[in-house]
Formats: C-alpha cells, sequence, structure tokens
C-alpha cells in the first residue's frame, strides 16, 4: 500500500495543485508518531495540558477555538471549523492559507502522505 | 540585618546557557542546588508567544529582556588618563536578565575554538618570533587544548540542537563544510538551514574568488529535533526575529529549553527568581568560600545562602564585578602589572558593507539567527600568513542577513537624505534590493584594556559600579582594514547596483551604537596563579570552592561567538566537579 502511494506521489502533487486534496485515510500511525516531532515543542496529547499549542486530546470533533484555558488567535476563534481529519489535513498542509493571521508558528507539510500518517497517528493518541 | 537560610551543597548565581547546564548536572549527580537568577521567569508559552513576541520597540529598543541599567550598570573610558562616565543605556552590548540569560536573545551562532587561540602565544612566536607580538599585548596560552575539550563541545551542540555542517570528521575534509574547523568526532546534529538568496550570492562569490564558504552552524533547529535529555525542539520557522527576542516555536537553542526544564523537575534543585546576588562571602581565613548575599529586588529583603560550592555563572561582566566586589583575588593594576582581576578585558571589532542589486528580491524578512554563508579563510586558517599584514588573530566573513528588522533596517546608498521625502523614497526602493558582507574579528588583550571598580558612581544596592576601560589598538586597526579590503574586493566581484563599501573601524570604541555581546576575559584561565584567576578547570587559585564558568575566563577574544566554548566548559567544569572535586574537594590542579 505505501508502495503504491508513493509510486503515484507524483500524480498527487499535480493533483493537489489543480484542487484541494482530499485527505487520506490510510495513514500509518507509526510514521505519523515520527512526524508528529514537528509539533511535541508546542502541542501535547494530554488532557488539560496546554503549550505554547493547545493540548490535542479531543482535537477531533472539536470546534477550533474552543478550549477556555487557552488564548487562541482571533483568527482561529473565527474560523469556524470542526477540526475533522479533513480540515486538519487542509490546516497542516499549510496553516496561514486555511486560515490567514492564525498564530502557529509552523510553515506546513506538504506532502500529503506525511499528513495521513499524522492524522492516523493524532487519532489514536487524542484519545 | 539578612536572614540567614539552609545551608545548601552548592550555589549558581545567575541561570543561563552555564548555569543551565551545572543545575542540570549536579542536581542529577545527588547535589542540593540552589539558583539564583537577578531576572524573572521566562518561557515561551507565556512570554515569546506570537504575536506579542514580535514587538521591535519592547524588545529592541527598551530592552526587555536586558540588564535593567537603572540597577546596575558599568562606568566606560577609553585609556587610564580619562575619567569613566557611567553607561545609563544600553548600547554596544546586552547583556540578558531573565532566567535563560542571554541565551534566550542571542542567534545561536556556535563554533568551536581551537587550538590557534588556546596557544596563541606559542604558534606565533614560533612562526613569526618573539617581536612579532607587540609588548602591551598580554596574550598568552590558555592552558587547555582542544582535544581536551573537543567531547564538550559536541555535548553542547547536541543539548543546543546545533544546525550545520561539518568540515572535518576525524581528519576527513567534508565537501560542503568548513575545510580549517578542527576534526570533529561527528557531524552536527541537525543539517544546515535552508539557504537565504543573500548567503547564495555570498557562497558563488566567496568561491569565485577563491575561498570556501559554508553554512554557519547555528542554534536554529532546521528540523524538529529531541536533544540527548528529551528536551523538545521545533523546526525553525525563518521569522525574521532571532537576535533580541525569544523563540516562538521552540526552535531556538536557548537554556529555558534545552537544560533549566529538567534542571527544574528535579527535587534537588531549587531557582529563585528576582534575586540579586551583592557578594560572595568567604571564610576567616579566606581559602573557601562559604556562601552569597543576596537581595529579592522585588521587596528589597535581603538573604544569606550559605553553601558548599559557589559557581559564579552570570554574564561575563557580572562575574568579575562580584569578584572584585567580594575581594577575592588581587585586583589587576595596568601600571605596576600586578595582580589578576580584572585582567585581560576583550571586545571584538568587525567591518560591513552593503550591496545593492537593482531588480533583486531578498526577502529580508525572512531569515533564521544563523542564515549566512560564512568563510574562514582569514580566521582559523593558519595558512593565511599574517605576516605581511602585521597583525595577530583573525576574522571570520559571511554574508546574509539575521534580524533586519521592519523598522530599524532601512538600507540606502550612501549619499541618501537622511529624512524626508527624498529619504522615504529611497528606503521603498531599495529595501528587497540590499544584502550585507560583514566580518567578525579578533581582539587581542591588551593591558591597558581592563576593569576595576569605579571610585565614584554606585549602583541602586550602594556597590561600586564596574569600570571598563577599553579601546582598539593598532593590531585591530590593522585587522579591520585587512577585513574592510577583502569584503570590498568580494562586494565588488558580484557587480551590485551601488555599494556602501566597509570600513575598518579605528575611532575610539563608545557604548553605541550594539556593537556586539562578546565581552571576554578579568577573570582568566591558566596554568598558575601568578597571571591568572582560575585553573583550566575554572577553580578559582584563590578559594578551591569556588568556580567562575563563562566567556570571563577567556584569555582574549577570538573572532568566533563565544558560546561554544562557554557551553563546552560549563560541560567539562560540571565532569569536573561530578567526578573529582566532589570526592576530593581540593585545587584540582596545584599551584
Amino acid at each position: 500500500m505505501r508502495r503504491l502511494r508513493q509510486g503515484a506521489s507524483w500524480l498527487l502533487v499535480a493533483f493537489v495543485a489543480a484542487a484541494a486534496s482530499t485527505a487520506r485515510a490510510d495513514g500509518d500511525p507509526a510514521r505519523g508518531e515520527q512526524r508528529f516531532a514537528d509539533c511535541v515543542a508546542c502541542h501535547s496529547t494530554e488532557r488539560d495540558v496546554n503549550g505554547v499549542g493547545p493540548t490535542l486530546y479531543g482535537v477531533f470533533e472539536r470546534k477550533a477555538g474552543e478550549l477556555s484555558d487557552f488564548r487562541y488567535s482571533p483568527a482561529l476563534r473565527r474560523s469556524g471549523i470542526t477540526w475533522t481529519a479533513q480540515a486538519l489535513d487542509n490546516f497542516i498542509a499549510d496553516p496561514q492559507k486555511l486560515v490567514p493571521a492564525n498564530r502557529m508558528p509552523y510553515g506546513g507539510m506538504p506532502d500529503a502522505d506525511d499528513r495521513a500518517d499524522l492524522i492516523a497517528y493524532l487519532q489514536k493518541a487524542s484519545k | 540585618m539578612a536572614t540567614k537560610l539552609k545551608e545548601v551543597d552548592a550555589v549558581i548565581v545567575g541561570l543561563g546557557w552555564t548555569g543551565g547546564i551545572l543545575a542540570k548536572e549536579l542536581a542529577a549527580a545527588g547535589l542540593k542546588v540552589v539558583a539564583l537568577e537577578r531576572g524573572a521567569m521566562r518561557s515561551t508559552d507565556k512570554d515569546f508567544a506570537l504575536p506579542n513576541v514580535r514587538d521591535e520597540l519592547r524588545y529592541v529598543v527598551r530592552h526587555e529582556l536586558m540588564q535593567n541599567t537603572a540597577r546596575d550598570t558599568l562606568t566606560v573610558r577609553n585609556n587610564p588618563s580619562q575619567e569613566a562616565l557611567p553607561m545609563r543605556r544600553l548600547g554596544s552590548f546586552l547583556p540578558g536578565e531573565v532566567v535563560g540569560g542571554s541565551a534566550v536573545h542571542w542567534s545561536g551562532h556556535t563554533w568551536r575554538w581551537t587550538d590557534m587561540e588556546f596557544k596563541v602565544r606559542s604558534l606565533y612566536e614560533e612562526r613569526y618570533g618573539k617581536n612579532f607580538i607587540p609588548e602591551d599585548m598580554t596574550i598568552r596560552d590558555w592552558g587547555i587544548t582542544y582535544a581536551e575539550l573537543e567531547p564538550y563541545y559536541d555535548r553542547f551542540e547536541y543539548t543546543a540542537a546545533i544546525s550545520g555542517k561539518a568540515g572535518n570528521i576525524q581528519g576527513q575534509i567534508q565537501p560542503g563544510g568548513n575545510p580549517f574547523e578542527a576534526p570533529r568526532a561527528r557531524d552536527y546534529p541537525l543539517p544546515p538551514l535552508t539557504p537565504i538568496l543573500a548567503a547564495e550570492m555570498f557562497t558563488e562569490a566567496a568561491k569565485n574568488n577563491g575561498y570556501h564558504p559554508f553554512p554557519r552552524p547555528s542554534a536554529n533547529a532546521s528540523r524538529a529535533y529531541t536533544n540527548p535529555d528529551g528536551a523538545k525542539f521545533g523546526p525553525c520557522v525563518y521569522c525574521g526575529y532571532c537576535q533580541r527576542f525569544g523563540c516562538e516555536a521552540n526552535a531556538k537553542g536557548s537554556p529555558h529549553i534545552a537544560v533549566i526544564p529538567i534542571a527544574m523537575r528535579n527535587p534537588n534543585f531549587e531557582l529563585r527568581t528576582d534575586s540579586w546576588v551583592t557578594k560572595v562571602l568567604k571564610d576567616s581565613d579566606g581559602k573557601r568560600v562559604t556562601g552569597v548575599t543576596y537581595t529579592n529586588v522585588l521587596n528589597g529583603e535581603e538573604f544569606e545562602q550559605p553553601a558548599g560550592m559557589v559557581l559564579l555563572c552570570a554574564y561575563a561582566i557580572n562575574n568579575v564585578h562580584l569578584m572584585l566586589l567580594s575581594g577575592i583575588g588581587q585586583p589587576y593594576d595596568p601600571v605596576a602589572q600586578t595582580g589578576v582581576i580584572g585582567k585581560n578585558y576583550c571586545y571584538q571589532t568587525g567591518a560591513g558593507a552593503t550591496l545593492f542589486f537593482e531588480g533583486r528580491h531578498f526577502n529580508p524578512f525572512m531569515n533564521a539567527g544563523g542564515s549566512n554563508a560564512t568563510i574562514d579563510d582569514f580566521n582559523i586558517n593558519w595558512d593565511f600568513d599574517r605576516g605581511p599584514h602585521g597583525f595577530v588573530g583573525g576574522y571570520n566573513m559571511s554574508g546574509g542577513f539575521n534580524t533586519v528588522l521592519p523598522i530599524g533596517y532601512r538600507p540606502v546608498p550612501r549619499g541618501t537624505p537622511q529624512w524626508g521625502k527624498e529619504w522615504k523614497a529611497a528606503t521603498a526602493k531599495w529595501y528587497q534590493t540590499a544584502m550585507n558582507i560583514g566580518a567578525s574579528g579578533s581582539v587581542m588583550a591588551n593591558r591597558y584594556n581592563y576593569y576595576d571598580l569605579d571610585p565614584t558612581y554606585r549602583n541602586a544596592f550602594g556597590q561600586p559600579l564596574m569600570r571598563m576601560t577599553f579601546d582598539y589598538k593598532e593590531n585591530e586597526h590593522k585587522l579591520g582594514r585587512h577585513a574592510a579590503q577583502n569584503i570590498n574586493a568580494i562586494a565588488k566581484s558580484m557587480n551590485p547596483t551601488r555599494l556602501n563599501e566597509a570600513t575598518a573601524r579605528t575611532d575610539p570604541w563608545t557604548v553605541v551604537p550594539y556593537q556586539s555581546t562578546h565581552n571576554t576575559g578579568g577573570t582568566i584561565m591558566g596554568t598558575n596563579p601568578r597571571d591568572s584567576a582560575v585553573n583550566k578547570y575554572l577553580q578559582s587559585w584563590d578559594c578551591h570552592n569556588l568556580f567562575l564558568i563563562g566567556a570571563n575566563v577567556f584569555v582574549h577574544n577570538a573572532s568566533y561567538n563565544p558560546t561554544g566554548p562557554v557551553g563546552a566548559l560549563a560541560y567539562w567544569t560540571a565532569e569536573a566537579i561530578k567526578n573529582r572535586y566532589v570526592k576530593n574537594p581540593a585545587p584540582l590542579v596545584p599551584a
């Protein structure tokens, strides 16, 4: 499966350029844990433990800007996003593109496979 | 009357890089450690999160993270015949005053100083003869070697998340790295930062001129990273606000990320912030120290903290000041040339050019603290013959940007009016088109550059201010002229539309504008108590349970930024204390 995905990655790049991507549902959570290294300096997955960023505990199906004990940017609070796998995929790909003026200091994860893996990991780790 | 507190095994004065490293290491070894930090607690989530950290007025103009000169400052003068006056506003250098110290607001440039510094006198005398070194140039060999420090440089680089490209791994020269560097056991923990256009253009030009450019090693994590102690770093986002700011992305190798939280989790360690140490106390025969006195700066309350060991880990200037205030060791006298405390104060010199390329877009708002390409052909390259140029030392040269601020950075060609309509038009026209080439040069120790206590001015605690006597000497003027000439030669080879040429710094030194926070010396290391304050383990010759850790032990100042050896020496001293001193509390080197 992985080989197949990598083999088709050039096609995917071309596709992404043409239209918004659809989040892949078949990510590898073990690889995703390694991708989470990009996030872990600021985000925990433990309940009530906020860092520079809000905790990702229970992030799926939460509304953006919802935690009362974290100070979000106005942009994120007003975004109207509910964090589904698809919404997270769009956000992580290019955070400033989806929510301009949000305050997360992260340039984005351009590779769709990396994002699928990361989201698969988060689906386990955020529970 | 000071409240006397319960004795601890070690008291650390100042919690920046060196204090943080010593705190973590000694607490882990089972010692009860208290750190006294004059500044407040600072953390990424509470203090450096976006958008508040992007405040040029607060951090650059009003020096939020730096020493409060209303409480304590220095008096300065160029030579002993002048009357020194207080520096009432920070300018030329910016000592930190928060948990994390100056390493909260540093850019992260991290170098390995080599035997070219540690054996400076013997190398130059051997090659050029004794007369090559001027009589008043008080340089000496340091009494330590690169080989001894190599494992500790490595330890520091892996702790602080250094991004870079090795040039010499175990004697094998590595393409793309610095070919002049001393052999290292392994590569940096992280690959180099993504180069910016200005660095790429400098790299190309340097190569075309026959030099050896390489990416500058820097504590800006090029990728997410977990250090050997488990501290986690995010990837650098090239935000353009590195120097003088805390990092919003936990990507800068700073002690409040890399070492201090690990010490804080250890029950053997306690941090007291807002605690200004006024004196190191000696026992009745003066052979040992017994603790420190300090004042809580929030309410004026005074305390005595007894300790089995005192570790001075404050900013280099403040460590020397405390020694003079405490009357430990003999103060240096430049006329009689007796004493050691205050001796060999050194600084750095430099030169810089601005190149304008019409039609290019350098995007100066995007860069990391270390987004420069550098050449060391005139620095640690011993094949570069100083003989014809008549100077000791060297300079590294780099092209790129570091924290060129949206308000403060206004490059315009020379001759542009400094205000008004024409200036406005010029700054709009040239902002995107400019890049810099700069050199940072060494300063050799001189008999008349030193510290002592000011006879007139006092700080908020009623103690004499530190007096700094400093100026650049002919050696540094020669080096500066050489650097300016070579910068201009490379710059012209790049055919810029306009060029603000580099000129050597030959006017007397002043406290404005900002130059560099690389103040060294004052309590120098050496092989005997006659001409040094500490031995190679940074242990005081006078009181064996007192250690002085920081650039204050440097015998002279190199072209390189000082943090690499400062961090390595902190680990080196921690090892000596843990493995030797604790078991046998005595001088680690016979006097």
